[in-house]
């Protein structure tokens, strides 16, 4: 009886920390696109602008801390996600094509495991807001799928 | 005045009244010009496409359907074919994104014989070629020209970053769209059809480029920095530059409208465009009052526009019709089966 109450006891932990035991770590992350990360945001690329009216795309910058898939130019990536202000489950539409993941809001220092593909022009054809200039230097990816990592 | 009377009685008679004697001898000059094609609510609650005479007269529903919603008009450079997109009912037509949305059909100015030439979401942004023979549409992964008939795909080339509102030049050598540019978005651009090199023709804020008959002038929307209406976000206004961006200026402007649906009649004289008091033309909704002004008159402000005004101190004061509500309208100087008038 005590060991069964441990084990729903760990079970409602796991639960309430949403997917932290996995990694972010699913169906979708881990086969979408050609590149997965975990990768800590370091700059959310100023206020997203409203989405009432238009819907864009928006530049991010990240840190990547774990390759699961694909390469990658360097530990520094800028990645464009759909419609920011909207959550990741709700923010596809026929412009976007598949997007999704739990992530809710975009704030710095979160850490995200993302499915991506690159470059961002071969697969968003949309406005795109980018005031990471540095971030015209290399490829700008393209995030199908993002989920909280911790 | 007797001349202004009577004129205004001829135009009662095809049920337009114009209050004004410059209205009603600007719709006396426009009562042959041919038919504009757009897409309008309709009686059934749908959206159907509508053709009127160039000064509001004999409106008429040309697809109702009360099946389908039917937007964004088209008419082939030949002025003998029609394309559009037909969307399940009830689909909200979103002014951002309505080249993705519905089917692309081709019909006859008169809206008959409709025929689709893709499933829901085929053929994005798809326009018609100068030779009406093939479409051109957006990918994410390239511009495409597709062949009507075979429906192959002839040619593909990169898109540059235009996302929308893609339109071919009447001589065959330019592209102008909507795209990202330089590291701005919503920039009107201009790309050579066999190079494919890309300069910008308007820098912020602008969209739904159009060409001038002579293939060197580009009609387009913008809402200019530096306006004090809505916290700085301004009013959108048409203007006209030479397509590698020079010379450009304002056709019409209206402070607390938003001007879009820009298009000139095939011979240059007239420009139609739409005035919404809501951003993006009032497609989600009704549309907006489709307008119609001479081009020798640009430009024009209307209403107090204080603001607009007194950046554009010079301007003249030409009459401009107010015709039906639409959206995207389109003009052609045949007659609607599609033989030349």
């Amino acid at each position: 009886m005590k060991a069964a109450s441990l084990m729903l006891a760990l079970a409602f932990l796991c639960g309430a920390c949403g997917q932290s035991n996995t990694g972010g770590a699913d169906a979708k992350v881990t086969t979408l696109g050609r590149i997965e990360v975990t990768a800590k945001l370091l700059d959310a690329g100023g206020e997203f602008p409203p989405n009432d009216l238009y819907d864009y795309a928006h530049i991010m910058k990240y840190e990547v801390l774990t390759t699961h898939r694909g390469m990658l130019d360097g530990k520094t990536i800028y990645v464009g996600h759909y419609n920011p202000l909207k959550p990741r489950a709700s923010a596809a539409d026929e412009r976007s094509g598949e997007v999704g993941g739990n992530v809710t809001r975009f704030i710095a220092g979160d850490v995200h495991r993302m499915a991506l593909v690159s470059p961002i022009d071969e697969h968003f054809m949309g406005a795109q807001v980018n005031k990471l200039p540095e971030s015209e230097k290399g490829a700008i990816y393209w995030a199908l799928w993002t989920n909280r990592a911790s | 005045m007797r001349h202004g009377a009577s004129l205004l009685c001829i135009l009662l008679a095809n049920s337009v009244a114009f209050a004004d004697d410059r209205q009603a001898l600007l719709a006396t000059e426009l009562r042959s010009t041919g038919w504009i094609v757009f897409g309008a609510r309709a009686d059934n609650a749908t959206w159907d496409l509508f053709v009127m005479r160039p000064d509001g007269s004999d409106k008429r529903n040309i697809t109702n359907t009360a099946e389908f919603e039917e937007a964004a008009p088209r008419l082939s450079p030949g002025g003998n074919r029609l394309l559009y997109r037909r969307l399940a009912k009830g689909t909200k037509i979103d002014h951002d994104k309505w080249g993705f949305q519905g089917e692309p059909v081709v019909a006859m100015p008169d809206g008959s014989n409709p025929e689709s030439l893709a499933a829901p979401g085929g053929y994005p942004w798809a326009s018609w070629s100068p030779d009406g023979k093939a479409i051109i549409c957006l990918t994410p992964k390239a511009i495409q020209i597709i062949d009507i008939a075979s429906k192959q795909t002839i040619r593909e080339m990169p898109r540059k970053g235009i996302y929308q509102q893609l339109f071919w030049s009447p001589d065959g050598k330019w592209l102008t769209g909507t795209g990202n540019h330089q590291g701005e978005s919503w920039t009107v651009v201009r790309m050579n059809s066999e190079s494919g090199d890309v300069n910008p023709v308007h820098i912020f804020q602008s969209c739904t480029p159009d060409w001038f008959p002579d293939s060197q002038r580009i009609l387009y929307s913008s809402r200019p920095k530096g306006q004090k209406a809505k916290d700085g976000y301004g009013w959108t206004q048409l203007w006209s530059a030479n397509g590698d961006g020079s010379d450009s200026k304002l056709v019409f402007g209206e402070d607390g409208f938003h001007i879009y649906g820009g298009a000139l009649s095939p011979d240059a004289r007239y420009v139609l465009f739409t005035k919404c008091p809501v951003d993006g033309g009032g497609s989600e909704s009704a549309g907006a009052p489709i307008c119609v002004m001479r081009l020798a008159d640009a430009p024009i402000i209307q209403g107090e526009s204080m603001d607009l005004r007194a950046v554009h101190p010079i301007t003249n004061d030409g009459p401009v019709l107010e015709l039906s509500a639409g959206w995207e309208p389109c003009w052609t100087l045949n007659n609607l089966d599609g033989k030349k008038s």
